[in-house]
């Protein structure tokens, strides 16, 4: 491994020193890194004409379509995101329980519109709104305890959403950070796969939430 | 010596207070034998200046979840040596008096795999404007979320050293879920988390100055002439 | 209706938003080229670049009525471009797909006008580039290659001046080892 360029050099390179104000012994150094830096390719790049036509194509079908899809390519966290991951898992001498995934919504810029439902700043307090949701098909009731919530099993159930199997619900939380997880029929407590996971002390996990006054954070 | 006598004589006036708090609060949610040993435990964190809020709510869940009272007890002397350890942590790494969440982070720090060490190291690391509390929540998410120990720490340390904002901090256990959500280890989508990569979202642009039209253009004088 | 350039950006975001979907073309030509270097150089190909900067238009129109400010339509598209390209680079490098295994990479290795050994420097630092970290890469393209400064770099991508300069300065090194016979 060479040595690095000598921080004069460096300065020279960023524009902020001329060759000649490098002392001499280090001219011969700027040099050479003029010329590195000067064989960079600076020639525009045009792209292909038909860019234009696929662009507006694809901008056709979206402003038609109904339903605003999601783009998932953009996945930073920061976007409204739904995420639902099917890990079956069998549990011991129970019934098959798919596995539980947490939503959270992870919005960043207020007023965005895109996705399935907008989190709002809640008006008066440092708190905001989060969505949870569990696949849970077989399970007759849900809730979210946590320590927003004291884990009072009873405070915070989910409600079906149609007859997909999902569970959903929207909670106003505190700034803070806070520990969950969910409740199946009253006594299976289930933390999401995907938000990381924390030993409980008492054998199981728990999930994490980070909820800052511009968002929650996927923990 | 002084101190430690005052600080004694204070908190015996108010750890009786204390203890009726917490005992109020445990009523009804965790069985008797249960509430009287967590008072004990309090009272002990209390007199150690160690926040007790995290035991009292560490007994409620155990109550909730209907865990057995041995076990329970158990489960909050355990975080009550964590919170102590933390504390020691937290002063080790130049936090004179550390607020309560501060400790709890470092508790959080620990239960998520950190040693005492990295923590203190990360308190060192989180000088202004970074919030300690933020910096340790971060990692013990990051460390919780299967990143091992020294990869986390570099990667919070790097991006404090790289003046990535606290929000970029805060950010950082997104970055690593998503790309474990697409088939990474923790460990590899930590490699691949850098510091402000794109997480400056659209709808906020910055001053735009078109590229070629900037108004101080400004090359190096007399540079890349080949 | 005027000539695609007589509208300014914000006056053909309305419009768009307002419901005139085909006005959405004006924006498409404008932009379409503009940041194709920066988006073939973050991503080490040209056809990586254009599917970038493609994907990046249709994604500004999904999201258009989050462009809070539509005369900065611009710079707020330039962020979408940057996202998709982080988020292609990262994806690309889970799935062991490395920049450079693209074919001849944006050095255009024709040049007419240069000399032979102007062009292996100017490939050769194509493929150096493509071993930085995607910050380092950024911040050398869009000094080196866009020729903004610091400020304006700083304005773009939210990090600090001196963040940049640090980066930039790993950057300078790592590219003096990559590059060492051809200095």
């Amino acid at each position: 491994m060479s040595l690095g360029y000598h921080p004069l050099v460096k300065q020279l390179l960023d524009g902020e020193l001329s060759l000649a104000e490098l002392p001499p012994e280090l001219r011969a150094e700027g040099a050479e890194a003029l010329r590195l830096v000067g064989a960079v390719d600076r020639a525009p790049v045009v792209l292909s004409p038909a860019l234009d036509d696929r662009v507006m194509a694809v901008v056709r079908r979206h402003a038609a379509s109904r339903t605003r899809r999601a783009w998932h390519w953009l996945t930073s966290p920061r976007d409204v995101e739904l995420r639902l991951r099917l890990r079956p898992a069998v549990w011991a001498g129970a019934l098959a329980v798919a596995a539980g995934m947490a939503l959270l919504l992870l919005a960043r810029a207020p007023g965005t519109t895109l996705g399935p439902a907008p989190v709002a700043r809640s008006g008066a307090h440092d708190s905001v709104f989060v969505r949870f949701v569990l696949y849970a098909p077989g399970a007759r009731h849900v809730a979210v305890a946590g320590t927003f919530n004291q884990w009072d099993l009873n405070a915070a159930p989910l409600a079906r959403a149609g007859t997909s199997g999902v569970w959903t619900t929207t909670l106003a939380l505190p700034v803070g950070q806070h520990q969950y997880a969910f409740v199946v029929d009253g006594e299976r407590w289930v933390a999401d796969p995907a938000a990381p996971a924390i030993d409980d002390g008492f054998g199981r996990r728990n999930s994490m939430v980070a909820v800052t006054s511009r968002g929650a954070h996927t923990l | 010596m002084k101190s430690f006598l005052a600080l004694t004589f204070a908190l015996s006036t108010a750890l009786p207070l204390m203890a009726q708090d917490v005992g109020a609060r445990l009523d009804g949610r965790v069985q008797p034998e249960v509430r009287r040993a967590v008072q004990e435990i309090a009272a002990d964190a209390a007199a150690h200046g160690l926040p007790t809020d995290p035991l009292v709510e560490k007994a409620i869940e155990g109550g909730a979840k209907r865990v057995p009272a041995e076990r329970l007890i158990a489960a909050v002397r355990a975080l009550a040596g964590r919170l102590a350890g933390a504390w020691d942590a937290v002063r080790a790494g130049g936090l004179e008096s550390p607020t309560a969440d501060v400790v709890e982070g470092g508790a959080d720090g620990l239960s998520a795999g950190l040693t005492a060490g990295y923590v203190s190291e990360l308190v060192r690391a989180s000088r202004a404007p970074y919030d300690p509390a933020l910096v340790l929540r971060v990692a013990a998410t990051l460390a919780a979320l299967g990143v091992p120990p020294k990869q986390t720490v570099q990667l919070v340390e790097g991006m404090i050293k790289d003046g990535g904002s606290p929000s970029e901090l805060l950010g950082l256990p997104g970055e690593v879920q998503a790309g474990v959500a697409d088939g990474a280890t923790p460990a590899q989508a930590a490699e691949h988390v850098g510091h402000g990569n794109g997480n400056v979202p659209p709808g906020r642009p910055p001053d735009f100055v078109p590229p070629g039209q900037a108004k101080s253009h400004k090359h190096p004088a007399n540079p890349h002439k080949p | 209706m005027g000539l695609a350039g007589d509208a300014t950006d914000g006056e053909v975001v309305r419009s768009v938003l307002g419901g005139e979907v085909e006005r959405y073309a004006v924006l498409v030509h404008r932009y379409r080229d503009r940041y194709a270097r920066y988006a073939a150089r973050m991503l080490g190909s040209l056809d990586a670049g254009e599917d970038a900067v493609q994907d990046a238009l249709v994604r500004a129109f999904d999201r258009l009525a989050d462009c809070r400010e539509p005369e900065k339509f611009a710079g707020w598209l330039f962020l979408i471009l940057r996202n998709r390209c982080y988020a292609e680079r990262r994806r690309r490098q889970r799935e062991g797909r490395p920049l450079d295994e693209r074919d001849d990479g944006v050095a255009a290795a024709d040049r007419p006008d240069g000399t032979f050994e102007q062009t292996e420097q100017m490939r050769a630092l194509e493929r150096s580039l493509v071993h930085l970290t995607p910050e380092q890469r950024e911040v050398f393209v869009l000094k080196h290659v866009e020729g903004l400064a610091y400020e304006e770099i700083a304005g773009r991508t939210g990090a600090t001046v001196a963040s940049l300069k640090m980066r930039m300065h790993r950057a300078y090194d790592r590219l003096r080892d990559l590059m060492k016979e051809h200095l």
